[in-house]
């Protein structure tokens, strides 16, 4: 056997993997890539100097850095530290749990767009129109209603005003691609940047707070943010947001396995020629799953204004890049995008404790990131690859590129 | 002197087929030899062997009388063998001169570089030598299928080929491209060269081979002259004495007319008039069948009647009511069932499971998805019934519709179909790759249909199925009904004519004015063949 056919027989053994496999797979490639990281940290710890105090000493020889703190921190810094006793709700467990949820909203996002074969790079974008349209609407509703039932008015409101316009968003590349076959990967770029700009455009001129130097809107009320229940407010976090997230977690994946609609999207995506002799309709399917999917991302955007900022402001972290790797982590399943969310946010809080609690470089924090998600996804990126291997090999092609860029995006905006 | 090819008992067998069985073949240096047979009995399997793609499974393949075992295609190449596939193996923006050269390209500066002009030159020299007209600095995307053609065999031959397989040469290539194809064949015999090309044209066998070896099943059964054999001769070899399926067919009562078409034209994928102004009706407890050669407008029809292509002209109705541009959906659910040419692509989805996929089609019906929530527990009974009655197997439904084998699938599709209570049944190849027991069961089913006062739109290129379970049969030819005849009072000579676009009473229709534009008297001559084998069939059964 050449090394071609054992390469294409590891590939289809992955791709036939079952799911107690793919788990197995992922434990075993989170911990290879912790090793690697681990001898990553040790060998830039030998290349720097420091005073023999603070070194630390591995089989008899003296490293500058720890992989054990460096990876203690990142994992067990990201959860507030639960074994020390000092755990509290106010820690940064707080910071990983509101990652976790913009990511969930994000990785669904892109999810449900690629179980219907459809590549949305514009979450992004989707994002920042439902963040500022979230902003601009909860502010004129404030005027309307306050205190307790403001809160209980405004949040939905402000959640349904960003999926709406996320929507919408969306709806354009897909209507593009249904009705006049613009692919969707370039035209979601360009989306991006439209909202991007145009959002700065807005919060520069005619909806800019004049008592700020920040391209930003007028705050939001208080009343009109998320509540700080359990966390505290100090973490921008709201437990409400979460529970929004799992709801939305559990609601995509009934709609995906258990309705007509969810059916017609999968089969779409897998195989469009059966697709249409089951009698779907292509171009309403396409439509339906990028607005739907715009409308995840643009509930995204609401949670940013209304949990995190409290304000539209130009210059939204890449949480919609983020979501491309959470689903492809999660294998385009919603209840696996949950817990990619939660690994990714774990990442992506446990960065800074990292940064405060050692001397290590941030670009080599970023680089031990970079592997982890590198090595979980790679199995799943291979099995999308394999699957479309036959078909168009250039969508998977994009996700290489583009998954990529995501990591790199995210760890700048963090830091 | 030793033959230029001796194959010894080559036997190949692949996990449950054997593609094929103690197959002899001798080919003289010098000569053309054609290697004739359905699609399936091995021939292309036998010439990979020969090729060094497969390792034969037992047999002694002789080059010049000496043995060779082959690990790759590098060795049999090494060896003398050029091998000319139905897809061209060619990079398109390249020029001729780099494809015909690729990896063997002519060094300089010690082997850093290309030398260019040296393999330009080279690719000149070979041209002129066997008279091909080829130009050397085109590239592969702006030269015509037939020149494609010519730069694979001049591949070939710049690799040093001695001899050289052609898989189906002329399935591409337009009829004056196949006859320079033939000079070309011509050309390269007389300067001492070997060929041997697959094809299951019988004419194209005739013409241009010296020697006709034919294959069925795996098994070589005869080798003849080309210069002395007939085409009878060849379609008896091919197709063997088939067992004839007994249908009963008896009589129906027939009902109101539940779908029709009128004056209905279909443009293909290329854009030319594949249906030409067909009209027909069907009605309820009747068989409208619908024979010819494959490729004649029968798939362009089908997937008009049932939504998955829309006409450019014309109408179709279906109960009633005018479903020219009616979405799949709505025929689907004004009952139209669709047993589909090509089930793998498109009758089911290859990554589902079958409950999954016994759902395609219902996933919109109140049967198993009331309000758009999909009863999952109804839909793997309703799987398990298909599997059941229509002996799919494995019998399980939790079994990817990948991991059956085609027949299996098939009867999937047919029993999701037959179930599916409609009003029409449009079965396109029903039985097509299925083992002759279910044959009988899908054919027993589809007259229990018609019992019920179905409507059923059968095409078939099997021309005993049609005949045998049709009420009226049409033939058609170049996108056009040539005549619509009661089988039961057609003989199959009659049909085999009709089939070759002879029209009753003497016009025939074959160079027609107003026929498709890619017609030609290749596709003429091929339907005349395919008849005549199918003449040469029908007289053999009736012998029997």
């Amino acid at each position: 056997m050449s090394a071609a056919d054992r390469a294409r027989d590891a590939l289809s053994r992955l791709v036939d993997a079952s799911a107690t496999e793919r788990v197995l797979i992922s434990t075993a490639a989170l911990v290879l890539s912790v090793l690697i990281g681990a001898v990553l940290v040790l060998v830039a710890g030998r290349m720097t100097t420091c005073t023999a105090g603070e070194a630390v000493y591995y089989f008899g020889t003296g490293f500058c850095y720890d992989p054990v703190v460096v990876f203690d921190r990142l994992f067990l810094g990201a959860l507030g530290d639960p074994l020390s006793g000092s755990w509290s709700p106010n820690g940064q467990f707080a910071v990983t749990l509101r990652e976790t949820t913009l990511l969930i909203f994000t990785g669904l996002s892109v999810a449900l767009a690629f179980r219907a074969g459809i590549f949305n790079i514009g979450t992004q974008g989707q994002m920042v129109v439902g963040a500022l349209a979230t902003a601009l609407g909860v502010l004129w509703a404030s005027s309307l209603v306050s205190g307790a039932v403001g809160t209980v008015v405004l949040i939905p409101f402000g959640l349904l005003v960003g999926a709406v316009f996320g929507g919408l968003y969306g709806a354009v590349p897909g209507l593009l691609k249904a009705y006049a076959d613009a692919n969707e990967v370039i035209t979601t770029i360009m989306l991006n940047f439209i909202a991007t700009g145009v959002a700065l455009y807005l919060v520069s001129g005619a909806f800019k707070d004049p008592n700020s130097a920040a391209n930003q809107t007028v705050p939001l009320p208080e009343f009109a943010q998320f509540p700080a229940l359990l966390f505290g407010a100090r973490q921008d976090f709201s437990i409400v947001a979460l529970g929004f997230g799992l709801l939305a977690v559990a609601a995509l994946y009934y709609v995906l396995e258990h309705t007509a609609f969810g059916y017609d999207v999968r089969t779409s995506g897998v195989q469009p020629e059966a697709a249409e002799y089951g009698g779907v309709d292509a171009k309403r399917t396409v439509v339906a799953s990028l607005s739907l999917s715009g409308a995840l991302g643009g509930i995204a955007g609401a949670m940013y204004v209304m949990m995190v900022l409290g304000t539209f402001q130009t210059g939204i972290p890449a949480y919609g890049f983020d979501g491309i790797t959470v689903s492809i982590l999660a294998g385009n399943n919603p209840l696996g995008v949950g817990v990619a969310a939660l690994l990714f946010g774990v990442l992506k809080s446990g960065t800074t404790v990292v940064q405060f609690a050692t001397d290590v470089p941030p670009q080599l924090v970023g680089v031990l990131r970079g592997l982890i998600i590198l090595f979980v996804a790679m199995p799943e990126f291979f099995r999308l690859l394999a699957r479309g291997l036959p078909g168009t090999g250039s969508k998977p092609e994009a996700v290489a590129t583009d998954g990529g860029t995501a990591g790199d995006r995210g760890g700048e905006t963090d830091e | 002197m030793a033959s230029a090819v001796h194959l010894d008992g080559i036997t190949k067998r692949f996990p449950g087929v054997v593609a094929n069985d103690d197959v002899d073949l001798t080919v003289e240096r010098g000569t053309v030899h054609a290697l004739l047979g359905e699609n399936g009995a091995g021939k292309t399997t036998l010439m990979n062997v020969l090729y060094g793609l497969y390792e034969p499974t037992s047999g002694t393949v002789r080059l010049d009388g000496e043995p060779h075992a082959f690990d790759s295609p590098r060795d049999a190449i090494d060896a003398g063998i050029g091998m000319i596939h139905q897809h061209f193996m060619l990079v398109d923006p390249m020029t001729v001169t780099e494809n015909i050269t690729l990896g063997s390209e002519p060094r300089k500066w010690g082997g850093l570089a290309v030398d260019r002009a040296g393999a330009r030159e080279a690719v000149v020299e070979l041209a002129d030598r066997y008279g091909f007209d080829v130009d050397p600095d085109a590239r592969i995307e702006d030269v015509s299928v037939g020149e494609q053609q010519r730069v694979e065999i001049l591949k070939a031959l710049y690799r040093g080929a001695d001899t050289l397989i052609l898989d189906e040469p002329t399935a591409v290539l337009t009829p004056q491209e196949v006859d320079e194809l033939f000079e070309v064949l011509d050309e390269l015999t007389a300067q001492g060269k070997t060929i041997i090309f697959i094809t299951h044209k019988l004419g194209e066998a005739m013409r241009a081979a010296d020697e006709i070896s034919v294959l069925r099943d795996g098994r070589k059964v005869g080798t003849v002259e080309a210069a002395t054999t007939t085409q009878e001769e060849l379609a008896e070899l091919m197709v063997g004495r088939e067992v004839l399926l007994d249908i009963d067919h008896g009589t129906a009562e027939t009902g109101e007319v539940v779908a029709s078409a009128s004056e209905v034209v279909v443009e293909d994928d290329r854009g030319v008039r594949a249906v030409d102004g067909v009209s027909f009706d069907v009605r309820g407890g009747e068989v409208f069948g619908i024979a010819g050669v494959d490729g004649n407008g029968q798939s362009e029809l089908v997937e008009a009647v049932t939504g998955l292509r829309t006409p450019d002209a014309g109408e179709i109705r279906f109960r009633g009511e005018d479903v020219t541009t009616a979405s799949r959906r709505d025929r689907i659910e004004a009952g139209m069932a669709y047993v589909p040419e090509d089930r793998q692509e498109r009758g089911l989805v290859m990554e589902f499971d079958l409950v999954e996929n016994g759902l395609l089609g219902s996933q919109h019906g109140r049967e198993l998805a009331a309000n758009g929530r999909i009863d999952w527990a109804k839909t793997r009974g309703h799987a398990e019934a298909i599997i059941d009655e229509y002996d799919v197997r494995p019998p399980d439904a939790d079994a990817g519709a990948e991991s059956l084998s085609g027949g299996n699938q098939q009867k999937f599709i047919v029993g999701r179909e037959f179930e599916r209570d409609p009003e029409l049944v449009v079965a396109s190849h029903p039985t097509r790759g299925v083992d002759v027991g279910s044959i009988e069961f899908i054919h027993e089913r589809l007259l229990e249909l018609r019992e019920q006062g179905v409507a059923v739109l059968l095409v078939s290129s099997k021309l005993e199925e049609v005949r045998g379970l049709s009420d009226r049969l049409a033939v058609a030819y170049e996108g056009e009904f040539v005549d619509v005849v009661d089988p039961d009072e057609t003989t199959e000579e009659e049909l085999g004519l009709l089939m070759a676009g002879e029209r009753p009473g003497g016009d025939d229709g074959g160079d027609e004015g107003g026929g498709p534009a890619t017609t030609g008297d290749g596709d003429a001559d091929e339907a005349e063949r395919n008849a005549a084998a199918d003449l040469a069939d029908a007289a053999d059964g009736e012998r029997a």
